[in-house]
Formats: structure tokens, sequence, C-alpha cells
């Protein structure tokens, strides 16, 4: 019997911690339950990010998001990657280490993007023997988050969820349920996003992601650049009421606003948070922004800007 | 069909051929780097990628490659702002896609994503143009200032002041070893670019300086980046030091390579360590026979 969120803690609604707020966040210390690092951004970080972070860790809870673990690709996996997330993860007491369903790169490249996988048998037992051996190195449960996605393959043989059910029940690992990435891909490859809320294994979910993304007309970029749009509010409500609740992480990651105005957004998940059944948000009735598809950029830049004193 | 005998070793290393490709996603089909792996063209890329109601399958490829540029031009874009004030975005891009293609990222963090960015500009440069190699000498500073930042730092330890050596017995000087604070670097350039950079940084104009050697120390105190202005000989000397070589040795090899009268040098000694232990160039005295 798996206990509810894999039996971590409900840490309360997160915000990404972020290069541009740090001054913000060291004088004002405001009240967010928890905040979620870049892992990548900190694991080599013998400057002032990493000195924010040790201040941090010690007043808030953190938890780890990565973004080249690459679980899903034919390269060797990077030892000394792992070597130093776990590192990172001893240093700060993360209360937990995530990543997504994706590869990053293959031939020693990294395209620093997150590369959907072909969902079938032979990808779902490749990428449950990497779990297994990175959980082994790392100590802990691995927690994966479903990617947004922009193509899926001919060779694919069951849905997503289909096969993060599998995936963390066979691997014993987490999942990172982005319900806006949910949106996201339902909308690009035509399936229903409240069928997938309602198939994913709630007692696994150890985290929500929300984020704003941009409709190009045809498809949706998940730009992680805006508020978060209604039925991305409706389809966390119905996740909320599934699982019972779990730590809930807003990302930001282009045109970021002050400090408050990101905080603000995460709060609003509070009024979602009611028992009452969910409408069902469709995939047409979406509201939000449109930009010319040239100029959106999916997901985040993880990198470390330079502060100039 | 191709889906049946579709091995994902196979399909990861035609997708990314086919999303770096810099001629877009039917040019990256059509590439051998592509059809090594999986020969198949626009008319048949639906048994590889299928397509959605509202696009096909090479516009859904095509998403994932227009972000690849786009995203990692960004990233550039953010660890070089003083090099883009200098020559301006849109050249700036020119480079940082010729840079891509070139030096693709092989690292799990874009933080390095800019590493070889000034030997690359180096190595495509126009000979005999002085304005490219001050692009070099900028961009060379820019990334440096950038990993003295991030990188291991003094803060918060204690670092050998001048007092510390003044208690050095002079007979022991030869063979003292200086370990160096793990945030000083040096760097020799070929045009001074110190003061135009500072200038760039702080959104002033600056005019462009003239070709002439120029020696650098940058560190970090209290997690800012310090620029120091080096004399040849100091360079030398700076270098050797913290290559390990005791002192004696490390002032021998300053005058052979800059062929400073040894009366001159060591009237200059005094004076450079008393600035350089003020600047937090050294963390401690390494002499096994510590005075």
């Amino acid at each position: 019997m798996t206990r509810p969120r894999l039996g971590h803690d409900n840490l309360g609604l997160g915000v990404g911690l972020r290069t541009v707020h740090f001054p913000y966040i060291l004088e004002h210390h405001p009240a967010v339950d928890w905040f979620e690092i870049i892992s990548e951004n900190f694991m080599d970080s013998g400057g002032r990010p990493r000195y924010v972070l040790d201040q941090l860790a010690e007043r808030y809870r953190i938890v780890m998001h990565g973004v080249s673990l690459s679980i899903g690709s034919t390269d060797p996996l990077d030892r000394e990657y792992l070597g130093k997330l776990k590192r990172l993860a001893d240093g700060v007491t993360a209360h937990w280490v995530s990543d997504h369903l994706c590869w990053t790169g293959v031939a020693g490249r990294n395209t620093h993007d997150l590369l959907p996988v072909p969902l079938n048998e032979r990808t779902l037992a490749h990428v449950v023997d990497r779990v297994r051996v990175v959980q082994d190195i790392l100590e802990r449960p691995l927690v994966l988050e479903n990617p947004s996605s922009y193509v899926t393959f001919a060779a694919s043989t069951m849905p997503e969820w289909e096969f993060l059910a599998r995936m963390a029940e066979e691997a014993d690992c987490g999942l990172l349920l982005d319900v806006n990435n949910v949106y996201v891909s339902s909308v690009n490859h035509d399936f229903d996003p409240v069928e997938y809320i309602r198939a994913v294994p709630h007692e696994r979910v150890v985290q929500f992601h929300l984020a704003g993304h941009t409709d190009c007309g045809t498809h949706i970029v998940d730009t992680h650049d805006g508020e978060v749009v209604d039925p991305v509010w409706e389809l966390y409500r119905l996740a909320h009421q599934l699982t019972g609740g779990v730590s809930t992480l807003l990302e930001w990651d282009a045109k970021i606003p002050p400090f408050p105005a990101v905080h603000a957004e995460v709060l609003k998940a509070r009024d979602y948070m009611a028992a009452e059944l969910p409408t069902r948000p469709a995939a047409t009735d979406h509201v939000s922004k449109r930009l010319a598809g040239d100029e959106a950029v999916p997901h985040p830049l993880a990198h470390t800007v330079v502060e100039v004193s | 069909m191709i889906k049946d005998s579709l091995a994902l070793d196979r399909l990861q290393h035609w997708m990314q051929a086919v999303i770096t490709h810099p001629g877009g996603v039917l040019a990256g089909m059509g590439a051998e780097e592509a059809r090594r792996h999986i020969d198949v063209d626009g008319d048949r890329v639906e048994e590889v990628i299928t397509r959605s109601r509202a696009l096909g399958s090479v516009d859904r490829l095509e998403v994932y490659a227009r972000a690849y540029y786009a995203r990692l031009i960004e990233c550039l874009r953010a660890e070089f702002p003083v090099l883009i004030r200098a020559i301006g975005e849109d050249l700036f891009d020119e480079f940082a896609v010729g840079y891509l293609i070139h030096y693709p990222s092989r690292s799990y963090t874009l933080n390095r994503l800019g590493a070889h960015l000034a030997r690359h500009l180096d190595e495509t440069r126009p000979p005999d143009e002085g304005w490219a190699a001050l692009l070099v000498d900028l961009a060379a500073l820019e990334w440096a200032i950038g990993e003295v930042y991030d990188g291991p730092g003094v803060e918060g330890q204690r670092l050998l002041d001048a007092a510390d050596l003044l208690v050095v017995p002079a007979d022991r000087w030869p063979e003292v070893r200086l370990e160096a604070a793990p945030c000083l670097r040096t760097l020799a350039l070929s045009h001074p670019v110190g003061a135009y950079y500072t200038a760039l940084r702080r959104g002033e104009d600056a005019t462009p300086p003239g070709p002439a050697e120029s020696f650098l120390a940058l560190t970090r105190r209290d997690f800012v980046v310090r620029l120091h202005e080096l004399s040849r000989p100091q360079y030398h000397l700076l270098n050797a030091l913290m290559g390990g070589q005791p002192l004696g040795p490390a002032i021998g090899a300053a005058m052979e390579a800059d062929a400073v009268a040894p009366d001159r040098l060591v009237a200059d000694l005094r004076r450079w360590f008393h600035d350089w232990a003020a600047a937090g160039f050294f963390r401690a005295i390494a002499s096994p026979r510590r005075a």
C-alpha cells in the first residue's frame, strides 16, 4: 500500500527560486511555504548563488528540480552529475529531488530541451531500469514530471498517463504532476486532460507544478511567462481533490515580474482547493494570450545570471 | 513500416540531428547525420512523428527546432551582455548561431554554455581586423568574470595580509610558496579591455581601445568580482606563484620572461606583495617551514 504523496509532507504553496528575486527575498523574507531550486544552477556554484541558497535553506524548505538528468536518453547516465546532485541534496536537506520524463540529448550533447520519448514497452523498460539506478545513487526515491510536448511518435503504443502510472509503480518512484503541462499537451495532442488527471496514480503524486503558457493558435507553447489560465486552475482543482492535496509550485521563467506578483499567483491556488467537483475544461475554451509562434520558446531557461554590484 | 523497427537510440539520434540543424527541420531530415539513423523525408515523416489535428509532423518538429536556437541564444545573451553592448544584438546573434553549430553544449548546465565563445571568435575572426581581436578579448574577460563570480571563493575566510608577509625571514623568502585564493585568475589580452568593459557594464559610452598588450588579475571579495591591472612581470610572477612555484624560482621566471633587471624587480616586489595581499590574492603561506 503506497502512502499518499509517497510519504512526503504537503509543503503548501511554493515558488521557483530565481536569481532576479535574490535581493527581495533576502531583504523581506516573504512568507513563502517553500522554494524549488533548479538543481543545475547550484550544484557547481561556489559563489553568491550557493551562498544565498544556503541562507534560504536555513529559513525555508527546499525542493530540488533538475533539467538535465535525461532519464529517457540512450546515452549512459552521467555518474559525475548524479554525485553532484546527491551532494547538493544532502547539503541543502532537500525534501525531494525531481526531474522530467524526457531526454535532453544523445552522443554527449545537451540540447537543453526536455524532449519527449516514444511511449511503448521498450522505452518503459529502459526508463524504469535507469530510474532504479538513479534512486540507488541518490539513496532516495526520484520524482519525475510529465513534460509538455509538441510531437508524438508513431512508435508510441500507450497514453502518457498509462506510461507514467506503470513507470511509477515498477520503479517505485514519485510523480510531479505538472497540471499546466497536462493542459498544454492535451491541446497539442488532442487528448482529454481530465482523463489524464483522473488516470495518474494519485498516491504517487508528490508535487504539482503550475505555470503560464502561450497559445499559438495551432498549438500551445509552455513558456512559463505569465499567469495560470482558468482551464489549468480547473484541472488543478480536480487534481487537488483526487490527491487530497500535495505541495504546489508556481514556475515563472520568462518576463519574470517582481517577487510579490509571482507569490500572489501561486496563492490563488487556495481558491481552487474547495471540495466541489470541477467544471470540465474543454481544450478550446482556454483564455490565454496569443503570440506569433516564432516568438514563443518552450519551458525554462535554467542558468545563473551574474549580478552586478 | 519504419516504426516497427525503430530503436530508441536511432530515434533520438535522428530527432536531435533534425531539430538542431541550422537550416530547419526539412534540411535536417535531408542531412547525412539524420539519414544515417532514419532515412525519411517530409513526405514520409508521419511514419515517425504523428500529426495532430491542427499541425503536420514537420510543423510540430519545427517547434523544437525554433526553440533550440532561440533558447540557447537567449542564454548566451544573458552571459555576454557587455559584448552585446559593444557589437549590437544582431551581430551577436549571428556569432552565437555559428558558435552553437561549432560548439554544441556538452554540459549538464547552461552556466557553461558560453565557455568556448572567445575561442570560437578567435578561430573564426578575420586575421587582420583589430576590432575582431578586441571582441575576442572582451568575450574572454566577460566569461572569466562570470566564472569568478560563481566559482569557489574566499568569503568568510581569513586571507593573507601584508603583516603575515612581513614576519617571513628574508632568508626564507626564496622557498616560500603562496597559496592563491581559488577565485584568483589572470588574463593576458591583446587589448586593454578592462576599463572598456567596466564602462560598458555601467551603461556608459566608451571608445574601443586600440591594440596594446594588457594583463589583468580577477578576484572576488564579498561576492563582487574585482579587476586589477597588471604589468607584464607582475603577470608572469603571479602565474608562476599560482602554478605552485616557490617565490625564488617564480621571481626568476618573471625576470627571465620579461628581461627585467634584478635590482629593479627587487625594488618593486615589496610594494607588489603589499598591494596583492591587500587585494586578497593569497590565502596562506604554503611553505612547509612556515615562519
